[in-house]
């Protein structure tokens, strides 16, 4: 698929490492010009020399997606090097573990500052990175917004807390909504819910809760961040322009939602 | 990733071929390199689609009724004997026929039934054994098998049904073979002409991006889902319909 991307100046967030790094390296290799955003600025430069040391176009660009002005300032230093966003891939997101037992917070445990702080990464985080796109794809009349929802935005999972699924079951109205409002403008609104994929995310939870998931998912496997980023090459590609307010699962299987 | 929507050496077997959703699935496969054994009803309408085609070498044709077990049984052996391997099946077939439950025929219902959902479950069954590891099924459900569809109570209830055979399948036949199904929703073609003499602009007007589907976009839909792009991908159903359904 080389070259299906050509023309193609693409904004991921989260991109310094994990999922977003594959999926922003899968649109660099389809010959996109690709805007690796990460809130570490360490990690967004070297994903992105990454990308550049193998012929393809890239630039690191670093802001925190919870605050609305550093959103638009890297999104603006974006457009100056590449030109408007075309396809907008809002991945970043956080997933606290800071129970007294070493894993997620319960509710009961919960502080009010964790709370906030995972809705605005990664729900207010794609409303303002969405905000600052959106005005260029409305007047190229054409765009495509992918959001990374979860099965724990769709289903309970034990090993997330309560604010990681109350934002990934956001992200699938904030889709659906957005698919109504920019699907007049040739604007495709989508998320994908990945299951458990083998991730530095992943790999901070308990093995023995991702050995239980491996056992009632059908393929019987963790998925990687290639095949979620497949996905979400499909979703910006010209194959996909009639596919909108969709929630693809990218998870072998797992609960089926 | 590369090459991933390669299909050289693979073999697809599809049913409905002669439809336009089935004939775009046909060409965009050969189109990357596959063979394919296409079925349909009609012997002289798979004729036409092979004189198009111009593949001579890559396609079988086999005249099928989905509604008879053996037909798919015969289809699944062609295709063994004539390729040696069978790689992707997508379930095109189907009939689309207006009548509300409460005037509805028993033929009319059993009809709808066999095409819809017996003829996918005979063809998954003859299918199954013989899908190479990394194989996947397709099934062609509809917008009816997730909502329902007012006047078309048989083809709604024959492609829900399609949509949890597909789930089911996903299990049994896992990890070795990925079952996913399409759902397109108003796609150009002779299907949809009824629809749209009757509210055309009240669809339009609910659908966002304002215009009907290709069977060129559920055929690439279709593909992706067949290819290792979707390698992690089983037991989902893929919307195709520009909006117009959400849930």
């Amino acid at each position: 698929m080389s070259g299906t991307h050509k023309g193609e100046v693409v904004l991921v967030t989260g991109a310094g490492r994990g999922i977003g790094q594959a999926i922003a390296d899968a649109h660099a290799a389809a010959g996109a010009a690709v805007l690796y955003l990460d809130f570490d600025p360490a990690l967004a430069k070297s994903a992105a020399e990454a990308a550049i040391s193998k012929g393809w176009k890239a630039k690191a660009l670093s802001a925190n997606v919870g605050e609305p002005a550093a959103v638009e300032a890297a999104v603006a230093e974006g457009v100056a090097a590449f030109g408007p966003v075309t396809a907008l891939i809002n991945n970043a997101g956080i997933s606290p573990k800071s129970g007294s037992k070493g894993g997620k917070a319960p509710v009961w445990e919960m502080g009010a500052a964790e709370w906030g702080q995972v809705l605005d990464v990664n729900l207010s985080g794609a409303f303002h990175c969405i905000k600052a796109v959106v005005p260029g794809m409305m007047a190229a009349k054409r765009g495509s917004i992918v959001s990374i929802s979860s099965v724990a935005g769709k289903t309970y999972c034990d090993i997330v807390g309560v604010h990681y699924a109350a934002t990934k079951a956001a992200i699938i109205g904030l889709t659906k909504h957005l698919a109504g409002e920019l699907g007049p403008y040739g604007i495709t609104v989508n998320a994908i819910a990945p299951g458990r994929i083998d991730t530095p995310l992943m790999r901070g939870t308990v093995s023995a809760a991702n050995e239980a998931v491996k056992a009632i998912t059908p393929l019987q496997r963790f998925g990687t961040p290639e095949e979620v980023a497949a996905t979400a090459l499909f979703l910006t590609s010209n194959a996909s322009r009639f596919v909108t307010a969709q929630v693809i699962d990218v998870a072998g299987g797992w609960l089926m939602t | 990733m590369s090459g991933a929507f390669d299909f050289s050496g693979k073999v697809l077997v599809l049913t409905g071929a002669a439809g336009s959703i089935g004939a775009a699935i046909a060409r965009a496969y050969l189109a990357l390199g596959g063979s394919c054994v296409l079925t349909d009803l009609s012997q002289t309408a798979l004729d036409g689609l092979a004189k198009d085609l111009n593949t001579p070498d890559r396609v079988l044709t086999v005249q099928h009724d989905v509604t008879s077990p053996e037909a798919a049984n015969a289809v699944v052996e062609a295709a063994i004997q004539r390729f040696g391997r069978i790689d992707h099946l997508v379930t095109g077939a189907g009939l689309y026929r207006d009548a509300t439950v409460a005037t509805m025929s028993d033929a009319e219902w059993r009809q709808s039934i066999a095409i819809n959902l017996d003829g996918v479950f005979y063809c998954c069954r003859a299918a199954a054994a013989h899908l190479e590891p990394g194989g996947a099924i397709v099934n062609i459900a509809s917008l009816a098998g997730q909502r329902g569809s007012k006047d078309h109570g048989h083809y709604a209830a024959a492609k829900g049904g399609v949509l949890s055979l597909s789930r089911t399948l996903a299990w049994e036949l896992a990890p070795d073979v990925r079952v996913n199904a399409i759902s397109p929703g108003l796609i150009e073609g002779p299907m949809v002409q009824p629809l749209l003499a009757a509210r055309g602009p009240a669809l339009m007007a609910q659908t966002p991006l304002g215009r009907l589907g290709t069977a060129e976009e559920v055929a690439k839909a279709t593909l992706f889902l067949l290819s290792d792009w979707a390698s992690f991908i089983t037991g989902e159903s893929l919307q195709v319909n520009g909006g117009l359904y959400m849930t």
